[in-house]
């Protein structure tokens, strides 16, 4: 009984030091990277599709195609009603991930972020990446209480990291979590700061 | 025989030394235990440096609020330090008000990532200007009454 509660205890210390946990499916990159980017984003915020169109294609190329790098999304939805369907896109798109399809309607919902956030027509934009089999599955596991709860947890997550704004990002190195100021950072200075991580 | 205005201003001086001092040398603390580069991409932010410069201040301006915090606890070159507080949060209130203004939703930068521009930001270094304007003010009226 000991051992176990020995085992149990050795098995959380190990979880803890793991860090937050994520969603291996929105992860971009292997786990064994040396540096880590988790980005807490709202898939309406106008920042975060800079973002993702404008620093993570660059990311891709200098560090995660060389194993540098491990990217990891992080849903922070914005609140309503000043943010009616960033919710929603999150559930679906967490929903999307299980089908191991996040990256692409990631792509197209930032793509098409000026259409449907005016229009609030954000599924339709998301089922044209989706074939009709996938929309339907997406649809039923987008009312699973563990995509919900994925969701709700990332938010409580980024809430409990002091995320105020979107996108944060949380770079981790050498085992130190250090967050970056709110918004699509400079990519020289990104760049000189993930190189200065793998140099040390 | 020191008058009782003599003590108000002496007392007054170094409640603000300590505490603009105290105030400084954190601020200083939470962007040299970071790479620089956070601090950087804070002031890059308020897109009114080209790269090169965000990152001159970026590497020096963390050892200078250190020097000033330091001076200014320890009283020495009192006229010099205030006058370099006021200059600094002189400047940073500007450049906050400006981004408030304009709409920029950023990150101040002023005691590392995470705090946006907000009313209570700029009430808080609105604050410190003042104090800070009080302290050079008391620092060259305490010179000439010496004098």
């Amino acid at each position: 009984m000991r051992k176990v509660f020995v085992s149990a205890v050795l098995l959380s210390l190990a979880s803890l030091a793991a860090g937050p946990k994520f969603d291996s499916n929105k992860m971009i990159g292997g786990a064994s990277a040396p540096i880590t980017l988790e980005v807490f984003s709202s898939f309406d915020c106008p920042h975060c599709r800079i973002f993702h169109e404008d620093i993570e294609p660059r990311l891709m190329n200098d560090y995660v195609l060389h194993g540098k790098l491990c990217l990891i999304s992080r849903e922070f939805p914005l609140p309503a009603p000043a943010h009616p369907y960033a919710r929603d896109v999150a559930i679906y798109a967490t929903a999307a991930a299980r089908l191991g399809k996040y990256q692409v309607v990631a792509d197209t919902m930032f793509r098409t972020q000026n259409s449907w956030a005016l229009s609030g027509k954000w599924w339709e934009a998301m089922a044209t990446v989706l074939t009709a089999d996938e929309q339907k599955k997406v649809q039923a596991l987008a009312k699973d209480p563990g995509v919900v709860a994925e969701v709700n947890n990332d938010l409580a997550q980024g809430e409990h990291d002091g995320v105020n704004s979107t996108p944060t990002i949380f770079l981790t190195a050498h085992g130190q979590r250090t967050a970056l100021p709110p918004g699509s950072p400079n990519y020289e200075l990104l760049k000189s700061l993930l190189d200065n991580s793998l140099s040390k | 025989m020191t008058s009782p205005n003599g003590n108000i201003l002496r007392a007054g001086a170094l409640l603000l030394r300590v505490l603009l001092g105290g105030i400084f040398i954190y601020a200083a603390w939470t962007k040299l235990h970071t790479p620089w580069e956070v601090f950087a991409i804070s002031i890059d932010s308020y897109q009114i440096l080209p790269l090169r410069a965000v990152e001159l201040v970026a590497r020096s301006l963390p050892w200078f609020e250190l020097l000033v915090g330091i001076l200014l606890l320890a009283g020495l070159w009192l006229r010099s330090a205030a006058v370099a507080t006021s200059l600094l949060l002189g400047v940073f209130f500007g450049l906050m008000v400006r981004a408030f203004a304009t709409g920029q939703q950023i990150n101040c930068g002023c005691f590392g990532p995470g705090e946006l521009i907000s009313w209570k930001t700029l009430l808080r270094d609105g604050s410190l200007l003042a104090g800070s304007l009080a302290l050079t003010w008391m620092a060259f009226v305490r010179r000439r009454r010496a004098a």
